[in-house]
Parts: structure tokens; sequence; C-alpha cells
């Protein structure tokens, strides 16, 4: 491409610095660019880029208070203000690619470091207009959306030796994975990695062996990648989606909050580690990464309304789990939610959730009278048939907050005949029965109480708890499990000749009864099993 | 002082530093745009000007080797590997300090084959190149070479001059190269310090990069010598 090409060009320069714009365009100018458009903040690059397609955003780091340059590429990106052929070039007086690829979800196309000088504006230009126009071919197939058409100019562009081949594989790869080549995919990577040891043809190869099902290999391969590069954060998204493809939400969630320590600006990742961490019910870390999430969400466009009710709700499971909050996050949730702008913006199933939420967090401060109010508000405003199983859930957790027990149990009977045709409603409903009502519940419990019998039966009493321990962090409200237990802790005290042991097994197993008591009636299934364990409980701790 | 407190103290350095790094390059962006709109009148102010632009482009490059290595302590940077072209890097870095070769009347050649790629951290590598140039600028009297090629399984990296060469006493320290140290003469070598370090995160099979320093070299003067594996 030669330099008479440059009058065809849009450009885009932002920066909060007028010196700095002009300078720029003084060189552009020079160059043969005419066609040149000026901003000044975050606000009007964006509000330029929704009027205008430009083929060149030069954009600072720095665009003053407020949102910076990376938010700006984030939102563009994320609204597909600029088109797949644009050059966004990050301009900072850092370091470039360390310092902002670390923190950030999304990566520029280019980075320039200031101070820049017309020759250098000039080489970089002409570098990227060259790659740009040598993938034309590529980009016009991939936005009319012939993928194997785009597969196979990049096939003949990736065999060449020269300028622009490794970017020609970068992208064969990961189109490769798109189409669902991953045979394709896994040579070509291998093929790279002949020559060099590079953290993209690593991580391509996870992929691909993550695609094919082969999720140990590609543990060993990120592994690796996050162990010699420990900022290459790509791996750490990876790694653990193959943990979660492997059923372990555990190991998942350290990963995540492994890579938001590295990328603490990058709010995608703190609302992954939120989600994660609530079903893990991980409560504290739920609480400080949604709290990160509500903090990083102003300024991003992935920010959403609902962030902060999620927060709420995090800070009230915390609280109703005696897992500590800080007064100033728990007055930061209360603010959140009295925010009367916000309420009129919501709609009524919304709003009523938000009722909800707020009862729990004045119930678990204590102010059990304004908690009652907002409970009675709430189901005014809303029937149980015309609410949805999210909101119910709130609406279940304020009533056992405010410990209307038997009010909870009518809700939890009347939501089981609503939805008994919806098992993933039901699901979500068996944490608070002492039956699982899900079939997928039912499995489980099955399977786990199985599994702990037959280690009972073995003698294996450590064994035993420790399998129906887990399966009542899920089940918190299972008599079943419950009762299990205690019959663990029996058989275990019957085969302990440590008396220290034996006291304090002896003391888990009357807390348990005495738990066990407050929920059975005569009229239960397995109301006699209760009253054999009782009595034996007596006579091994006599 | 207790480990707490110097450990704060660095960050607040740090932070010191970052912000000093902005104003230094508005500093150099309104220094070259006075440079290039007003001919100096005599030798006198041709010489201040010079020495203005030199002495902010030496601080800028300081700044960003000392938060390189306090980021390099704080595990907060590591090397970003990938394939580059050696013309492209090396043609930019003289482009950044095209002005100063021209105020200063030194002349430049680069030897580069446009086919010589490579893989290292381009940004990391591109600021050694740079400290370096720039002292040559300095310090040469009317020469500077900058070349590139492979040797045998190494890319070599060189940056020569016809000046005085580099003081005995740090060709006879190879150590500062691995650990950081006065030499006793005043000056802290803290940019050799730092093209050491670089060259170290550049790792392949059990090949580690390198630099070496040498006199009386191709053109006469001192060398800087880059070996990547």
């Amino acid at each position: 491409m030669t330099s008479s090409n440059y009058h065809t060009l849009k450009v885009l320069i932002a920066d909060d610095f007028s010196n700095f714009r002009n300078t720029i365009q003084q060189m552009l100018v020079e160059l043969g660019v005419s066609n040149i458009a000026m901003a000044n903040s975050a606000e009007t690059v964006i509000e330029k880029c929704e009027h205008e397609r430009f083929d060149i955003v030069l954009c600072d780091y720095n665009l003053g208070s407020g949102r910076n340059g990376q938010h700006v590429l984030e939102e563009l990106r994320h609204r597909q203000l600029i088109d797949s052929q644009a050059v966004f070039i990050l301009v900072s007086a850092e370091a470039g690619r360390n310092i902002v690829m670390s923190a950030y979800d999304s990566a520029p196309d280019d980075y320039l470091m200031k101070p820049i000088t017309a020759q250098m504006l000039q080489g970089r230009l002409k570098r990227l207009l060259a790659a740009r126009a040598h993938f034309a071919g590529v980009y016009q197939a991939l936005d009319r959306g012939d993928k194997e058409l785009a597969c196979e100019r990049l096939i003949a562009m990736s065999l060449e030796q020269g300028r622009h081949t490794c970017l020609a594989q970068k992208m064969l790869g990961e189109l490769f994975l798109e189409l669902g080549e991953y045979r394709k995919a896994e040579k070509l990577y291998q093929r790279v990695l002949e020559s060099r040891e590079l953290d993209w043809a690593r991580l391509g190869l996870a992929k691909a062996k993550q695609l094919m099902g082969d999720l140990e290999q590609a543990e060993q391969w990120l592994e690796r990648i996050i162990d010699e590069n420990y900022l290459f954060l790509p791996a750490y998204d990876t790694l653990s989606e193959n943990y979660l493809a492997r059923g372990d939400t555990v190991k998942a969630q350290d990963v995540v909050k492994q890579s938001v320590e590295v990328s603490p600006m990058s709010i995608l990742r703190q609302k992954n580690l939120a989600g994660l961490a609530r079903d893990n019910k991980a409560r504290d870390l739920a609480v400080e990464a949604m709290h990160k999430v509500v903090r990083l969400g102003r300024f991003s466009c992935f920010g959403r309304r609902e962030d902060k009710l999620l927060l709420a709700r995090a800070v009230a499971d915390a609280l109703e789990h005696e897992v500590d909050v800080s007064a100033s996050l728990f007055n930061e949730a209360c603010e959140l939610l009295s925010d009367k702008q916000q309420h009129a913006e919501l709609d009524t199933l919304a709003n009523v959730q938000l009722l909800y939420i707020q009862a729990r967090l004045f119930a678990g401060k204590g102010e059990l009278d304004t908690a009652k109010q907002m409970v009675v508000e709430a189901e005014t405003r809303l029937t149980v048939e015309d609410s949805d199983i999210d909101v119910e859930l709130d609406h279940i957790r304020a009533l056992l907050s405010l410990d209307y027990e038997q009010k909870c149990n009518q809700l939890l009977e009347r939501l089981q005949e609503l939805y008994a045709d919806d098992q993933q409603a039901l699901e979500k409903l068996d944490e608070f029965l002492s039956e699982p009502a899900s079939e997928a519940s039912k499995a489980l419990v099955a399977e786990v109480n199985r599994e702990g019998i037959e280690l009972y039966n073995q003698e294996r009493y450590d064994e035993a708890l420790a399998c129906f321990d887990k399966a009542l962090q899920l089940f918190p409200k299972h008599l079943g499990l419950k009762l299990n237990i205690v019959q663990a802790m029996l058989g275990k005290m019957k085969h302990c000749d440590d008396d220290s042991l034996l006291e304090s097994v002896g003391e888990n197993s009357r807390d348990a009864l005495e738990n066990i008591a407050a929920q059975i009636d005569e009229h239960h299934a397995q109301f006699k099993r209760f009253l054999q364990l009782k009595a034996m409980a007596l006579k091994l701790n006599a | 002082m207790n480990k707490n407190t110097e450990l704060d103290f660095a960050t607040v350095l740090a932070s010191s530093v970052h912000d000093m790094k902005n104003s230094v390059a508005m500093l150099l962006v309104n220094v070259e745009s006075i440079l290039e709109r007003y001919q100096p009148k005599g030798p006198e102010e041709s010489q201040s000007f010079k020495s203005l632009h030199y002495e902010a482009s030496r601080i800028n490059g300081e700044l960003i080797q000392l938060l390189s290595l306090y980021r390099m302590d704080h595990k907060l940077l590591t090397a970003q590997i990938d394939e580059y072209y050696l013309s492209d890097m090396l043609e930019e870095q003289v482009a950044r300090n095209q002005l100063l070769l021209d105020t200063s009347d030194v002349n430049l050649e680069l030897d580069v084959d446009d086919a010589l790629a490579w893989y290292f951290d381009v940004d990391l590598v591109a600021g050694v190149v740079h400290n370096v140039l720039l002292n040559c600028i300095r310090y040469t009297k009317a020469k500077v070479k900058i070349s590139a090629q492979e040797e045998r399984g190494w890319l070599k990296i060189s940056v020569a001059d016809d000046g005085q060469g580099y003081p005995d006493i740090m060709l006879q320290q190879p150590q500062i190269m691995a650990e950081y140290a006065q030499l006793g003469d005043g000056q802290t070598h803290l940019g050799l310090f730092f093209a050491a370090r670089i060259a170290q995160m550049h790792k392949q099979a059990d090949k580690v990069g390198r630099i070496e320093l040498r006199n009386n070299a191709s053109l006469g003067g001192g060398e800087f010598i880059l070996y990547l594996p």
C-alpha cells in the first residue's frame, strides 16, 4: 500500500489534551490524511463512532476523569461501533502490552508509546495498513459470513513465509476451532510449536484438546502456560472452563480468583467469579467479587443495573450464614437498593425482588419491623402465581430470616405445586426442602447415600461422614442425610478408644439430634428411626 | 525502618514514577514541537535545545526502566514472546530518536535484513535498544551503527559507535549484568542492569539471553550486544 491511499482514510484522534491532538493531526495531515475527527473524552469517541465508521482510531489511554481508552475500546467492540477491519491503536505513556494487556478484557490492535514522532507514526501506519490490505479478502469473507472461504484464504497465507504468516496462523487456528475442525487446529498449533513454544499456540492446542474431550491433556498444557507466564490471562479463562467441564467448580473458582488478581480491572472475570462463588457457597468471596463488579461497572459497558441487586443479595446471603460483612459494605448495599430513581425504571417483578432482598438485609441488621413491613408490601404487590422462581427464592429467604417458619413451609408447598413440571425450578427449591423435589437432586442424594452407607458398612466412618456432610451442604434441610450423619457418628463412637475424641463426637451427635428434633414430628416416616438413634446416643453418651 | 514501611515506600515511589512519566512524556512532545517550529539562533542555542531534548528523553527512559524493574520484582511483568520483524522494531527506535540524531549531527547506519524475524518481547527489547541508542547519540563522535543478524542460533542485536568506548571498569565487571551494584564511579548503571534483566527474561530450551560490552569494535568505539535465544 502506498502513501497515496492515506487520503481515503478516516481517522479519529482521542486525547484529553488539545496539544497532543493537534500534534498528531499535524502529523497525519503531512502524511496526506485529510479526513480527521477529534474527540476529547471517552463519551465523545463513542458518540463519533455511533455516527461514522473510522478506519483508524488513535485513542489515548488517559482520557481525563472517568472512563479510559480501554473502556472505550470495550464498548466500541461490544456495540460493534468499529468494524472488523478498523484499527484501534491505544496510545499511552506506558510501556505498552505488558501493562495494559493484563488488566482488562479486550486487547487493542496496536499500542503506541508516547512521545510519538512523525516518523514513528508513519512507520506504524504503513505496517498496519499493509497488514489490513493483506487480510482484506479474509475480512470480506468473514463479514459476509463465508467462513469456509476465509479459511481457504488463510490456509494459503499461513503457508507463505512472510511478514503476515504468524497472524494468518493465529486467525486460522481460531477459525478452525470455531468451525469444529479440531484435528486441523491441533495440527496447525503443533506445527507452530515445533519451531517455538509460543503461548498463543500452546493455548490453541489446549483449546483443541479440550474441545475434543481430552480434558486432562488440556489441563496439563494450560498449567504449563500459567506456570511460565502467569500474566497470560486467556490461559486462566480456558483452564477454568476446563475444570467446569470436569465438574470441579471449586477448582474453577480458584483459577478465576487467580486471574482477577492478575487482571483487577476485568469486570467480566469478576462477574464470573461472583457467580462461581455463589454456586459454591463461598459467600465472603461472592460478596467481594460482586462489590468489585459494581465498582468496575460504573465505567464499563458490561456494568448492569442488576449488578447492584446481586451485590445486595450476596450481602444478605452472607449475613444469613453468619459471614462477616463490614458495616460500610452493608450500608452500601442498603443504599444501592433504596435509589428511588432506580425503582421507577424497574418493572413490578424487579421491584418486588428488591423489596425481598431489602427485607433480608433489614432482618440481618435486626430491624425486624421494617423487614416485616417490606415483606407484606411485596406480597401485596405480587402474588406467587404472577411471580417467578428467582423472586420467590428471595421471598423464601426473607421469610426464613424473619423466622416465619410456618408461612415459609406453606409457600414451599405452593411452589412445589406450581412448578411441578419444571425440574430446574424444583432443583432451586431443593435446598429448602427436607426431601428434594427434583429428579436430579433425588438421584444425587440417592447416590451419595449409597456411597456413604457402603463406607459405613466398611466401618470407614470418617469417610462416610465427609460424604454425607458434602451432600448436606447442598440440601441443608434433608432429614435422611441428617439421620445418616448421626448414625455414622454413633458408629464412630462405638469403635473409638480416645476419650477426648469420644467426647467431642458425642457432643456433635447431641447437637445434630437436637437440630433434627426441631424439624421432625411423629407423623414423619423416619420418626421411628430418629427415636432409635436417640436412644442409642443416650446409651453411648452415658 | 521495618520491612513493611520499605515495601510501602517502593509502591509509593512506583506510583509517583508513573505520574512523572506522564508529565515527562508531555514535556517531550512540547520540546519536539518547539524544535520543529523554531530554528535555533546560533550554536549556543542549538546546543541548549539539544541538551533539553536529550535530558528529557533520558529521564523518560530511566523512569520507564524504574517502573519496569518495580514490576519485575512484584511479579507484574513477564516477557510476552511472539514473532517480530527486526527491521520494524529497529526502524521505529531510529524514528523515535530521529530528531535527536538530526540536531546532534550523528550519522546513523542501520544494517538489518528486511526478512529477519525473531521471537522476543517487542516492547521490552525496544526499550533496551532505545536506551542504548540514546546513550550512544550522547557520547559518540559522529557515527552510530545498529545491526541485527542471526548468529549460530542466536539473535544478535548490536549498537556500536565511534566514541571513547565503555569505561574499563564496566568491561571488567560483567557481574553487574546479573546483580545490581554500584561500580564506585558514582554512576548507577541502571541501564545496563535493566538490559541484562530483560535479556535474561528471554529463554529457549536451556539457553538464556545475555548482554555483552566491547571496545574498539567495528566503528572504533564501544559496542553493546544483546544476544537472544
